[in-house]
């Protein structure tokens, strides 16, 4: 069986890389671990050894041309295997479910073209990466801003056809609507250079308005690109529930007091990711990824937290990943918050810091805010949004009374949570919040 | 109130020629059995008595003799109607109305026009086999210069028909045998349809058919067919292939994005290629499929029934076609 | 050799029976009588400028076309002369006339002007077809010229057709009697053709008052006549087929031709029933400017050239006494002038502009298909009268 070498991921945030320079030719013998390839990703350029050992049948990738990750570059016959045999095989590599849209790959364009397949048709290679959308489906994107990378053709040959396309506006549009203010709560990884869907809304110039241009930093890329994607792919839905917070502010209060003298100072969404955290045992679904043909249920909590960076540095925001949260204590949380925190407003995190959160939160309780939706940190399949913990005028026990409250709201991805699923899990955080006690233990 | 009127579509066309000839003087038919005979297919009949033999003229079968005796009458200014007992005997006929008729103007730098109206039956009629069925708008939409009507239905072919004998180019004129038995609503009153004007028959949101001649019949069959299960199908006569009526069927795909032609003629270079050609032009950012199309297929015409029926655009065929282009297979 | 200034002096006795039996299969014309003039020698004298003014156009062409300034095909019709003219002053003005490809002296003969003939050999604006006819396509509505047709036998079912309107407009339109005849010239060649055949059977059948001129020029390109059809010796044989009447005419004489001619046709008049005429002629040039003649002998050339119909009259009139030396050589002149201010109109004529490119295709507004959704190029609405609407439509696209 031909071996196929695919376009590796070396890097977190790498969705396609460059073969720099081939550094073997059609024909040569490989041995495993053997640099056959630089490669150049969005962050750097870097020597890819191959895994098995063989013949070069293939090079199917063209130094210079821009491909995904996961697609084919080169095609290894294996020992005893005629190099012609292999190289017209049938590429083994699922064709890319949907390839960048044109507009995002101008690398390619301007790189060399050289045509190294040896005995295949230049047309052949070219087709599998070809996105076919049809024609009113591709004008039908550009006008309503859906990124056809996203979009699962249902036609022919997975092309993308105008329903397609009806499609991915409904189900964005049938989320309910987020205010801009309140976006920043996604987990926004390193800033490379980043590659940003070029599909602006249509009518997103006003006429006879005079604007002033901005430039859009690195991070404004990736966040505009990574927002878009997940508001266009993601079936978003949003379920709020109101939670007493009268036990866990007198917790925290007394809590705070009484730590006091070890720094320790709990915030309300120490306690909130502690609760989200804990509440995963019974709803792992919460802390799933949608992977096309199946579910992921991750074995471990890592929930992200949005922290917004300063304006004077630029602004924006990143999404911090407190590891293993259901394992750790609130104190520790709480400490590893802050730092990171810090660390953002003034270093900067690191991939590492940025990377695998599997739940996010995003608070904007601090300022003041009451309530809010929040769009899903892919490949998240929900996010919390909390607002601030508010006294007011409350009912309990049949009696108007004064207490403490705060408003959550899930965004959910409705391919993994149904909306009962959503309610549960709002009770069973519920729980937790409203008897506070338990995050103790 | 008095219930619509419903006459054949062969008494549409004998009352578009009478009351042009009561009205012109100058208008007269000619062609093979078309006076004591009383037509072949009996189109004209009556016509000699009303009209007598110096204007309801027998000829002898000799198409290219008397199609080109038309022309050269037409360029005197007379506005003869040539009746082909099919356009499958036009062939023999081939240089005058493809050579002379629809050049004689340009030639003649604008002197000469040539007033004349072939019309007869064109498709296959019934087990004609190969030599009698010929769809020739796949041949002759081709020249420049003449215009050609194909309708589908009684009311349509007086009014147009009508249009044909009072204009003053070379106009072809195809019916069909199958259908001259047709009835259909055809008002007392005068009226005229104008050429290049297709006519929306059925509106819908999901598939633009279009189509002209006797296969919008099988269109509509289908377009009721796919309706019963949620496709629904715009049907336009396109009712003239020249002129064609390109903008009334931009203006239905750009609200379906998916568009069928159906032609009873070959597919290789035909107006049904044509049409298709031109919904891609005008439309090649709202479509959501290519154009597809029905067509006889390409073959010469069998005899035998089922095969016939095979041969021809069919309910079947066009159903299968709106289901593709709609992605609804 | 032909020339205008030296016409041959006198036929070349011997030979001639046989030539002629020859390229024609029998001698009928030879034996024919004398002709009887009596036409008044001013007459004969317009006769012959018409001749002379074809011949000098045709010399002028050849030029032309070796100058590049006509393109595509060229049939010039020197040796023929006396066909057109002798034919067309036989019938009267209001007769329409059609012909086949090599139409130029016809066209001239009708009456068009030199110019506008000449102009329309170069593609020019000035042109009787506005240059969009050519050689082969002469039109000319105002001397009743129904065309110029390229195809070989097109122009014979017409022809049934143009007279078969003249009895038409008489019998049906006008209720008063006309009595036009039509006149339809055509080559030996077409006589092989089904529209002919076609053409006679319906003239013959439905009584039609269509005189059909076979230019028996013993040739159909390079075939000779023998070669092509049957019973090539009596071509007369072919129209008595049809019931028709068939002459032969010594189509080098233009007296004869235009006396046969007129009595032809006044008997076609008053009869209203079909002709057919063997018209006896030669073309002294090739089929076309590229034909080398090598299928007939330089001998029989010059038997025929020695029978040259303008070197005929011309010796007739000056043996009469009608016409001296001094005035035969200002009519060489006037017609010289003539055809070189033909030339020079021509060559100063514009080409025809873009616009014409896309006009004439119909007579109604529709204009050329361009597959454009508008409607002046692609189906506008003509206004005829009692037009009903019955669409409702959205202003087009």
């Amino acid at each position: 069986m031909p071996i196929n070498v695919t376009m590796p991921r070396l890097s977190d945030t790498m969705e396609q890389g460059t073969v720099v320079k081939w550094h073997v030719k059609v024909g040569d013998k490989v041995t495993s671990g053997q640099v056959i390839a630089d490669i150049e990703t969005d962050k750097a350029t870097m020597e890819q050894a191959v895994f098995d050992d063989g013949l070069i049948a293939r090079l199917v990738c063209p130094e210079g041309k821009q491909v995904k990750v996961g697609e084919v570059i080169a095609v290894l016959a294996e020992e005893g295997e005629s190099v012609d045999a292999a190289a017209s095989a049938p590429s083994a590599s699922p064709a890319p479910r949907a390839a960048a849209p044109a507009a995002v790959a101008p690398a390619s364009s301007a790189a060399p073209t050289r045509e190294i397949v040896a005995d295949v048709k230049a047309t052949e290679v070219r087709d599998a990466d070809r996105v076919r959308v049809s024609p009113v489906a591709r004008r039908m994107a550009s006008e309503m801003g859906v990124d056809l990378s996203q979009v699962k053709g249902s036609g022919p040959g997975g092309r993308v056809i105008k329903r397609d396309i009806a499609l991915a506006a409904e189900n964005r549009s049938s989320a309910a609507p987020v205010a801009r203010a309140s976006a920043p709560a996604q987990g926004i990884v390193a800033a490379g250079p980043a590659s940003v869907s070029a599909a602006p809304s249509a009518g997103a110039l006003v006429q006879g308005v005079q604007s002033v241009e901005v430039p859009v930093s690195n991070m404004r890329g990736v966040i505009a690109k990574r927002l878009v994607e997940s508001k266009q792919s993601i079936p978003h839905y949003q379920v709020s529930m109101k939670f007493s917070m009268d036990a866990l502010m007198a917790l925290r209060t007394q809590l705070n007091e009484q730590l006091s003298s070890m720094e320790v100072k709990l915030s309300v969404n120490d306690f909130i990711i502690r609760a989200c955290a804990l509440a995963m045992a019974k709803h792992p679904f919460f802390n799933a990824s949608w992977a096309g043909d199946r579910i992921l249920l991750h074995q471990q909590v890592n929930v992200g937290v949005a922290i917004a960076l300063p304006e004077e540095k630029g602004g924006g925001l990143v999404v911090g990943v407190v590891r293993d949260a259901h394992l750790k204590s609130l104190r520790q949380i709480s400490g590893e918050v802050r730092a990171l925190g810090e660390k953002a407003r003034t270093k900067g995190l690191s991939v590492e810091e940025m990377s695998g959160a599997t739940f996010t939160i995003s608070n904007l309780g601090m300022f003041g805010v009451d309530n809010f939706t929040a769009i899903i940190n892919p490949p998240n399949s929900a996010i919390l949004a909390c607002g601030a913990a508010i006294e007011q005028p409350v009912v309990r026990n049949h009696q108007l009374a004064v207490g403490w409250e705060m408003a959550a709201t899930l965004s959910l991805d409705h391919r993994v949570i149904d909306g009962a699923m959503a309610a549960k899990y709002l009770q069973g955080l519920k729980q937790f919040v409203e008897t506070p006690t338990m995050l103790l233990v | 109130m008095t219930a619509l009127r419903e006459i054949e579509f062969r008494d549409a066309l004998r009352e578009a020629m009478s009351e042009e000839m009561r009205r012109d003087k100058r208008v007269f038919l000619l062609g093979e059995e078309v006076a004591q005979y009383n037509g072949a297919y009996k189109v004209s009949r009556g016509m000699l008595e009303e009209f007598g033999e110096r204007r309801i003229i027998d000829t002898p079968i000799s198409e290219s003799g008397f199609a080109g005796l038309a022309i050269g009458a037409a360029m005197m200014g007379l506005k003869p109607i040539v009746e082909f007992m099919s356009w499958s005997f036009s062939l023999v006929a081939a240089d005058p109305i493809l050579n002379n008729a629809p050049k004689m103007l340009y030639m003649s730098g604008g002197q000469f026009g040539c007033p004349v109206v072939f019309r007869g039956n064109d498709g296959a009629g019934g087990q004609l086999g190969s030599t009698h069925s010929w769809c020739v708008e796949g041949l002759y939409s081709n020249v420049p210069g003449v215009k050609i009507a194909i309708p589908s239905n009684p009311y349509d072919a007086k009014g147009l028909l009508k249009s044909a004998i009072r204009g003053d180019d070379p106009v072809f004129f195809l019916e069909s045998e199958r259908m001259l038995g047709n009835k259909g609503h055809v008002p007392e009153e005068e009226y005229v349809i104008p050429f290049g004007q297709a006519k929306v028959l059925r509106e819908g949101t999901d598939c633009t058919v279009a189509s002209w001649g006797r296969p919008v019949h099988f269109c509509m069959e289908a377009a009721e067919e796919l309706a019963k299960h949620g496709i629904s199908c715009e049907v336009i006569d396109l009712r003239t292939v020249r002129p064609l009526d390109i903008g009334t069927v931009v203006r239905s795909v750009k609200k379906t994005s998916t568009c069928v032609v159906v032609d009873q003629s070959w597919s290789f270079g035909s107006p049904g290629s044509e049409l298709a050609s031109q919904v891609h032009r005008h439309c090649f950012d709202d479509l959501d499929n290519y154009v597809h199309r029905v067509h006889t297929a390409d073959v010469p015409t069998p005899y035998a029934t089922n095969l016939e029926q095979e041969y021809l655009p069919n309910t079947r065929k066009i159903v299968e076609a709106i289901r593709s282009a709609t992605y609804n297979l | 050799m032909t020339s205008l200034s030296n016409p041959a002096s006198g036929p070349a006795a011997a030979p001639v029976k046989d030539v002629h039996a020859k390229v024609y299969g029998d001698l009928d014309h030879l034996q024919a009588p004398p002709v009887k003039v009596d036409v008044p020698a001013e007459t004969q004298l317009r006769w012959l400028r018409d001749m002379l003014l074809i011949r000098e156009f045709e010399i002028r062409c050849m030029q032309a076309y070796q100058e590049k300034k006509i393109g595509g095909f060229c049939h010039v019709y020197i040796g023929q002369e006396a066909v057109a003219v002798g034919c067309t002053q036989a019938v009267r003005h209001e007769d329409p006339i059609v012909t086949a490809y090599r139409d130029h002296g016809h066209a001239l003969a009708r009456g068009m002007a030199a110019k506008h003939c000449m102009a329309e050999m170069f593609g020019r604006i000035g042109g009787c077809a506005k240059g969009k006819g050519g050689s082969m396509h002469m039109f000319d509505k105002a001397n009743n010229l129904y065309g110029g047709h390229g195809i070989v036998g097109a122009q014979t079912p017409l022809g049934a057709g143009l007279a078969f309107a003249c009895k038409y407009m008489d019998e049906v339109i006008d209720g008063k009697k006309n009595s036009r005849v039509a006149l339809c010239f055509l080559g030996d060649g077409a006589l092989n053709q089904g529209a002919f055949h076609e053409a006679l059977n319906l003239a013959g059948l439905f009584d039609i008052p269509v005189i059909y001129v076979v230019e028996n020029n013993g040739y159909s390109m390079g075939t000779a006549i023998a070669r092509g059809t049957t019973m090539a010796h009596s071509l007369v044989t072919k129209a008595a087929g049809y019931g028709i009447d068939g002459y032969v005419v010594d189509g080098m004489d233009v007296l004869e031709v235009q006396a046969e001619m007129k009595r032809i046709a006044d008997k076609c008049r008053e009869t209203s029933r079909p002709a057919f005429v063997d018209m006896r002629t030669y073309r002294f040039k090739g089929h076309s400017m590229s034909d080398p003649r090598k299928y007939r002998t330089k001998e029989e050339e010059e038997v025929f050239e020695a029978d040259d119909p303008i070197g005929k009259l011309e010796r007739h009139l000056k043996a009469s006494g009608a016409l001296s030396e001094d005035a035969f050589k200002a009519m060489l002149k006037s017609v010289r002038d003539e055809v070189r201010d033909a030339v020079a109109w021509s060559d100063a004529s514009p080409a025809p502009g873009m616009d014409e490119l896309f006009t004439d295709v119909f007579v109604e507004r529709w204009g050329p298909y361009t597959g454009s959704t508008q409607p002046e190029m692609n189906g506008g609405t003509p206004n005829l009268p009692g037009t009903l609407t019955i669409d409702t439509k959205e202003e087009l696209l």
